[in-house]
């Protein structure tokens, strides 16, 4: 088996408000941000020291984006970023030029409303999880429409608002089914092959699952994002381990911290752990109240080093875990 | 009408926020006691859209618009009784919005789980809230250094009452709270001077116990000496004849009248014999006063004013005009701010003046002008509802008195007086029948509309 190790945290001190991360093929990772102001772009670019290389503004062809909520890249480095509110793609390039953009709202073929997550395969297609048609679309990146699969339901192959997904290294698509509290597998041409989890807040149960990502191995990192933690199972949906967070003050938010000393002070005195009365339990109260724990985790990625980022999207950071084999 | 729909109809403006015919239809069917026993025991509040209000607009609940999600559970939740308890014990134990709307929510989760059981329990509850602690300097209460302030309104508002105990009381209670504090206080109090959200989000204020700041020294309280500490506090109020009358009034005056008649005395005289008997228990209380012939009678309905609050839950949860329950979306908590009661921003820590100080004429403009533009709406699923009831009713052409009569049925029912109702059928007149036969209706539908709008411009319109 193998063990997830805590490596860092990035974001803090209002640099990031990350929703979704991208990552170039120099090692750059560029931060798709929900909110801007107070120094943070529509897009932020970084690296794992945590130096700052850009800030890109908001440049949706029209004006700003209304909702971004997806960010990747394509094998030709261009940046396709997904409107949940404007029913779009938009096509930059690594400076955040105006390259293009397809998608229309509705529930046509091709049509999308409002979609959630994007995602390439290893053919330069993506596929898209279209939330109120619930449905996964398949396009080129021109936004040729390629198949789709999926319509309202609990059923096999059927969803319920779905929000996140991701490939494995076959091609095969996961998407974190999300009032259906699981994730389903699917052929890349959308055959349904399994389905993990089901509600609730135990081992392997989910509640709102919101993103998905799966490592080289097969194994299975999931955002439960209803339970404030990541779960991850083995490539049979069974459950290996989770993770409720553990985030300690980044390179932003130590300088923050340093250069307010007051806040400093005071903080060191605070209970950054409180113990909370009993109508407090929920994850989502806990998380609330307990700085170090993942806040509303929207995005995962496992990159080639074994590195699962968790987006923290309401602390405003990410956390890293690094893969590491033991028991 | 039958005089079952119309008791149910009571019930459930008082103890909820109002109920469609076809739940009033339902909650008849199986009897008023086991509608009250239901009330008093909620279950799963249902699925009101908090997690698409959560997935939609992250962070919403930090701040000011925290209230909207309040209001979406309110109109949405299957349990009526608990909301309308949170938003009584709001008015009970007011605290003002200091920007911080997840403490509020917070206390709103603390006030549903106390709502129903022991009296005392709640105040140990209310003394250890964050919300409460700050708004009212608790965490500024300290053995060598006394802040008096809680334990004063404590029992001067929240429980016996001017006139039931001393200044020394006061003192002995304040002392009994020291330590009773907030874990972080300081760290919060300098990111809330710099509105700083660093380095990671809102987090908000918790309680903690601090020993070493507790004054164990022995106090006298209410006659009675030891080594008190504010769980003592509680015991001694909850036991306090005043604190019975003065909860169990506060009650009545919520759910049954807002003046207190002599029937009115006895049905509080009988909910305070059921307070001691079920150890304080605020749901055998409630079971009590609901039960009551008091309660029941002709003398009791339509003796409130609706507070704003309950005006505009009422009318959205009716017209059902909330369809996707997201931050802003039913829009109920910019409406009841101009007609006096902002949630969470109370004139004071006595909360608000209630009865006919609601509906001073701004107010009044503003009560009419939210809840008609609902009620004229035909496209509105519960105005649909309403039209579509009576096209079924009798053929589907009605005259002018008919109509009326049937919209004021249906909207409440609402008990007009005869110079109300010769109005609404003069304004009705004006169109002549109403026909509401076959598909091309939308005219009389828009009429419908119309006069549904009007009855709740009517004087009898604003009591529930």
């Amino acid at each position: 088996m193998f063990t997830l190790e805590y490596v860092k945290t990035i974001g803090g001190g209002r640099k990031i408000r990350p929703y979704d991360i991208a990552f170039s093929a120099d090692g750059k990772y560029y931060v798709l941000n929900h909110a801007t102001g107070f120094g943070a772009g529509r897009f932020t670019v970084c690296n794992f020291e945590e130096d700052i290389i850009a800030e890109l503004p908001d440049n949706a062809g029209d004006g700003t984006f209304a909702q971004p909520v997806a960010i990747a890249f394509d094998r030709n480095e261009r940046m396709f970023v997904l409107d949940e509110a404007k029913h779009r793609v938009t096509i930059l390039d690594k400076n955040a030029e105006f390259l293009g953009e397809w998608g229309t709202q509705g529930s046509g073929d091709g049509e999308m409303d409002r979609p959630a997550a994007l995602r390439f395969d290893g053919n330069d297609d993506c596929y898209v999880s279209d939330q109120m048609n619930h449905r996964v679309q398949k396009f080129t990146k021109d936004g040729d429409y390629l198949l789709q699969w999926g319509d309202f339901g609990d059923g096999d192959g059927q969803f319920n608002m779905p929000w996140g997904l991701n490939l494995d290294s076959q091609g095969c698509v996961y998407v974190a089914d999300w009032r259906n509290d699981r994730i389903q597998k699917f052929t890349p041409d959308g055959e349904f092959m399994a389905s993990f989890g089901e509600s609730g807040r135990g081992d392997g149960q989910l509640d709102r699952p919101s993103c998905v990502a799966v490592d080289r191995e097969g194994y299975v990192y999931v955002g439960d994002w209803g339970n404030e933690r990541v779960q991850v199972l083995d490539p049979d949906g069974g459950f290996v381990t989770k993770l409720r967070g553990q985030a300690t003050l980044s390179v932003w938010a130590s300088r923050f911290i340093d250069s307010n000393p007051d806040e400093k002070r005071t903080r060191e005195a605070s209970n950054l752990y409180p113990d909370l009365p009993p109508e407090l339990s929920s994850p989502f109260h806990v998380s609330s109240q307990t700085e170090p724990h993942f806040f509303g985790i929207t995005s995962l990625h496992v990159d080639d080093e074994d590195r699962l980022f968790v987006v923290d999207s309401r602390r405003q950071r990410f956390q890293i875990y690094q893969k590491r084999p033991g028991r | 009408m039958s005089e079952d729909i119309a008791l149910m109809a009571h019930l459930m403006r008082r103890a909820g926020f109002g109920a469609s015919r076809g739940e009033l239809e339902a909650y008849a069917a199986q009897g008023y006691e086991a509608t009250v026993e239901w009330l008093l025991h909620p279950g799963d509040p249902g699925d009101f859209g908090e997690d698409l209000a959560k997935r939609r607009a992250i962070g919403f609940d930090e701040g000011g618009a925290a209230f909207e999600l309040w209001m979406v559970r309110m109109i949405h939740s299957n349990n009526p009784l608990e909301e309308k308890m949170a938003l009584f014990l709001h008015g009970l134990f007011p605290v003002i919005y200091m920007s911080q709307g997840r403490a509020l929510l917070n206390q709103l989760d603390s006030f549903r789980r106390y709502a129903f059981g022991s009296f005392r329990d709640l105040l140990v509850a209310l003394s250890s809230d964050p919300a409460m602690l700050l708004f009212l300097n608790n965490n500024d209460n300290h053995r060598d250094a006394m802040n008096e302030n809680y334990g004063r309104e404590l029992v001067e508002l929240f429980s016996m009452g001017v006139g039931n105990y001393t200044e020394k009381d006061v003192k002995e209670c304040a002392r009994a709270f020291t330590g009773w504090t907030l874990g972080n206080a300081d760290y919060m109090a300098v990111r809330a001077g710099k509105n700083s959200f660093d380095p990671y989000g809102s987090i908000a204020w918790h309680y903690e116990y601090r020993p070493e700041d507790h004054d164990t020294g022995v106090k006298t309280f209410l006659g009675e000496t030891g080594e008190f500490d504010g769980e003592d506090i509680c015991d001694i109020i909850a036991r306090q004849p005043s604190s019975a009358r003065f909860i169990c009034t506060r009650l009545f005056q919520f759910f049954a009248a807002d003046t207190v008649d002599e029937g009115g005395r006895r049905t509080i005289d009988e909910m305070v014999e059921t307070y001691y008997s079920s150890g304080y228990e605020t749901r055998s209380v409630l079971r009590t006063l609901f039960n009551s012939d008091y309660f029941k009678s002709e003398q009791a309905r339509y003796a409130r004013v609706k507070g704003p609050v309950e005006l505009v839950i009422n009318a959205v949860r009716m017209t059902g005009a909330s369809p996707e329950p997201t931050a802003g979306s039913a829009g109920a908590n910019g409406a009841t701010g101009p007609m006096g009661q902002a949630v969470y921003r109370p004139p004071s820590v006595e909360g608000w003046h209630e009865g006919k100080e609601w509906i001073e004429s701004g107010a009044l403009m503003e009560r009419v002008n939210f809840v008609a533009k609902l009620f004229r709406d035909p496209s509105k699923q519960g105005v649909r509802d309403i039209v579509d009831r009576i096209a079924g009713s009798n053929g589907g052409v009605y005259s002018p008195e008919e109509t009326v009569d049937m919209c004021l049925d249906l909207i409440g029912p609402v008990r007009a007086s005869e110079e109300t109702r010769s109005y609404l059928v003069e304004f009705a007149s004006t169109g002549g029948d109403v026909d509401l036969r076959g598909d091309d209706r939308g005219e009389s539908e828009a009429r419908v509309g119309e006069i549904l709008a009007l009855i709740t411009a009517t004087p009898e319109y604003q009591f529930a």
